[in-house]
């Protein structure tokens, strides 16, 4: 499965080149908010003040992408949350009106599916459409189904697939009551180097347009895999059996990404497993886009900006790069790139 | 490419505590939408629902949970996902193989307690018990970790289509060689979110849903779990299986956020691609088990959608009649009941339609069929968001 096209909302300045061209944004207040568009330019004035953060970031995000390429057999989403906020609004509306006569437009822009519901609304996709909220590996889980809907169809379909998550008053409360985020505020550049618990609060719309066709593609989706609860052995055995799929080997890893996010508490899953990577260069994401449950499609977006920078080795074929990913070290998703 | 095999169902609604007791209540037209009891709204004073009829307590009791934090959403999805693993015979060991998915949706997920997310979400003193709880896929983690799932898990919402879709992606994973079997289906509770979201989109009828009837004016909320066990042939050569899953089809109406064109598109392209996949013609399909929720859009669209893909429309029905809609566990409760019609050589009957539209000469099944072969069954789920999703289900040859 081959990545053709990529875009992305985040708290970096990735709506244009100034990311890519090395703009470090700081943030901070302890949350990392994205740098949106003017979605004018697309969305209807009228439906862009009825849609939430997360329908707007995530329609803002899939619809420039839908324009450059209008041939797309689907979407799939993947979005923990969806539009939290809207969800809550519509919850309070519930408890102050003590269920009376509500409007229903925050019910209908806070389920999860309304992003690629309203994508395939605005662009008119009759096309396989399916929404996966399985928390941390929601990202994980799209990829997957879009390679399950790819593999039946013909050498030239394509797919757009992303992942959107929004950083709303309430989940931030929920989060950090769940004791997600840190307690004391530090910016985005430290976040690396912190060692207390939690981390800082991200969001953003990540889209991808995916494609049985190799033709000037940016990287091939070589496979995905994941593992739930695991032992640390059980996690390298689990690394093991994806590479062996592709007859590859710990070796052959020229790039681990990994999502870092400064917790103290779950530093060493990563740590741990990037030992057994003897060749591979170790990086990091978060400190770019914050934490949030599908901050993986942000990895995958800048593993893309490394590998357009990265020179293939002498005697190499390609570049492998491996994404490892966790939210709470329970759930571990693992996506692998050839270029 | 394997096959795929239905080897275990485990199923709760307000027709039962398993699947034996919704089958006898089906058989016997027994509806289990009433006065809720157990479920907490200004509603259940004017509006029936279909309530399962066990209180969060009882369902505790019954699982042996002890622990805080477990919402209803949960409870009934682990109650049908153990009737469905015995069912199947999984051992511990099957459970955690690499090569066992789990694929589980739901729409309310584990917002089904709205005073205790509203402190939650508005204050940041105090945590309640479900502070870990509110997530989509909270249930489906919950159940991976007690029964220690290592491998492939998926949680999917795509409104009432949620559970089909779940069945989709699951049969996929089998027929690639990604997964030997895997757990599917869906579980919702009836919540003050969902009945006023719901209201608010004036689409919930004060007496127990109609559909079909020229009359009907909403549909009827209920509350289910429901979860099938998805076996390739490796693991169940000498297994019992229920039914084969033989097609799919998932389609996108692109119309409106809650409600179907005119033209159908999506449910008539759901089918036609499920019917492809399976390799047969429409007049092979022997019984439909309708989303027909009793909305004035829905079952006039989706009778337009059979006169286009049926020549001569196949007996069909809506079990929404008995079981009220249970959103995303439709598709699982209905994949259940639509090869309890193929074991049981049956096709239940659509509950309170007196006056069946009448702008096709089709009409919808109103009385219990007994002793007809049923080999295969299309079962419809369309959802909010235009997600439309149809699965054919055939007997074992």
């Amino acid at each position: 499965m081959f990545i053709k096209d990529v875009y992305a909302i985040s708290p970096q300045r990735t709506i244009d080149s100034s990311f890519e061209n090395g703009d470090f944004q700081l943030h901070t207040t302890g949350k990392m908010e994205a740098i949106e568009p003017n979605y004018l330019e697309f969305i209807p004035a009228g439906q862009l003040r009825r849609m939430g953060k997360a329908v707007r970031m995530g329609i803002g995000a899939g619809l420039p992408l839908i324009r450059r390429n209008p041939n797309l057999e689907g979407i799939i989403i993947g979005t923990a949350n969806g539009g939290l906020e809207d969800c809550v609004k519509f919850l309070n509306q519930i408890v102050e009106y003590e269920e009376g006569v509500l409007t229903p437009t925050n019910f209908v822009q806070s389920t999860p599916n309304a992003v690629a519901g309203q994508l395939a609304v605005l662009s008119g996709n009759r096309g396989y459409n399916s929404t996966h909220v399985n928390g941390s590996l929601a990202f994980e889980n799209a990829l997957i189904d879009a390679m399950l809907v790819l593999e039946k169809r013909t050498t030239d379909s394509s797919l757009l697939v992303g992942a959107v998550e929004e950083i709303s008053s309430y989940n931030y409360n929920i989060e950090k009551l769940q004791g997600h985020y840190k307690k004391e505020i530090i910016d985005n550049s430290q976040l690396l180097n912190s060692s207390t618990e939690g981390s800082i609060c991200g969001e953003g719309a990540t889209m991808f347009v995916l494609s049985n066709d190799p033709h000037n593609a940016l990287a091939e989706i070589v496979d995905v895999a994941q593992i739930s609860f695991p032992t640390d052995i059980q996690l390298i055995t689990v690394v093991q059996q994806l590479l062996q799929k592709h007859q590859l080997q710990l070796k052959d890893i020229d790039i681990l990404l990994q999502g870092f996010n400064g917790d103290n508490r779950t530093k060493h899953w990563y740590t741990n497993l990037n030992k057994e990577f003897k060749n591979a260069e170790v990086l990091s994401f978060k400190e770019y886009c914050g934490e949030y449950k599908t901050a993986s499609a942000f990895g995958l977006f800048y593993a893309i900006q490394r590998l357009k920078k990265t020179e293939r080795k002498v005697n190499s074929s390609a570049t492998h790069v491996l994404i490892h990913n966790h939210f709470d070290g329970k759930k571990h998703g693992f996506i692998l790139l050839k270029k | 490419m394997s096959k795929v095999f239905i080897t275990g169902m485990g199923a709760i609604s307000s027709l039962g505590t398993n699947v034996s007791e919704n089958h006898t209540s089906l058989r016997s037209g027994k509806t289990g939408i009433g006065k809720a009891h157990h479920f907490q709204s200004a509603y259940v004073a004017t509006m029936p629902f279909a309530e399962i009829d066990l209180s969060d307590e009882q369902l505790k009791n019954k699982l042996s949970i002890t622990e805080s934090g477990v919402t209803r959403t949960t409870l009934i999805a682990l109650h049908a996902f153990k009737e469905a693993i015995q069912d199947a015979h999984l051992s511990q060991e099957d459970l955690s193989d690499f090569e066992t998915g789990f694929i589980s949706s739901s729409t309310v997920g584990g917002m089904c307690y709205t005073d205790q997310l509203f402190q939650d979400a508005n204050q940041s003193i105090d945590a309640s018990e479900f502070i870990h709880s509110y997530e989509g896929s909270n249930h489906t983690q919950y159940i991976s970790e007690k029964y220690q799932i290592k491998g492939y898990t998926d949680t999917i919402n795509t409104a009432c289509s949620s559970s089909a879709n779940a069945i989709l992606v699951g049969a996929r994973l089998i027929q690639t060689g990604r997964a030997k079997r895997v757990i599917v289906g869906g579980a919702d509770c009836l919540s003050k979110y969902t009945v006023n979201g719901f209201n608010a989109l004036r689409i919930l009828s004060e007496s127990p849903s109609r559909p079909f009837d020229k009359n009907r004016d909403g549909l009827t909320l209920g509350e289910a779990a429901a979860y099938l066990v998805l076996e390739g042939e490796e693991t169940c050569q000498n297994k019992k299986k229920y039914a084969e899953l033989i097609g799919f089809g998932n389609a996108n109406d692109a119309f409106h956020p809650s409600a179907t064109s005119d033209e159908a598109f999506g449910p008539i392209a759901a089918m036609t691609s499920a019917l492809t996949e399976a390799g047969i013609h429409a007049d092979e399909i022997d019984c439909i088990n309708a989303h027909g929720t009793g909305t004035p859009n829905n079952d006039i669209t989706e009778s337009f959608a059979f006169s286009s893909v049926f020549e001569k429309v196949p007996p069909f029905s809506s079990t929404k009649s008995f079981s009220g809609h249970t959103l995303s566990a439709a598709g699982s409760l209905e994949a259940i009941f639509s090869i309890l019609s193929i074991t049981h050589s049956e096709v239940y009957p659509s509950l309170n339609c007196e006056h069946p539209i009448d702008e096709f000469e089709f009409r919808v099944t109103q009385s219990l069929i007994e002793n007809r072969t049923i080999n295969k069954v299309i079962s419809n789920s369309f959802g909010f968001g235009g997600n439309c999703t149809s699965l054919i289900f055939s007997a074992c040859s």
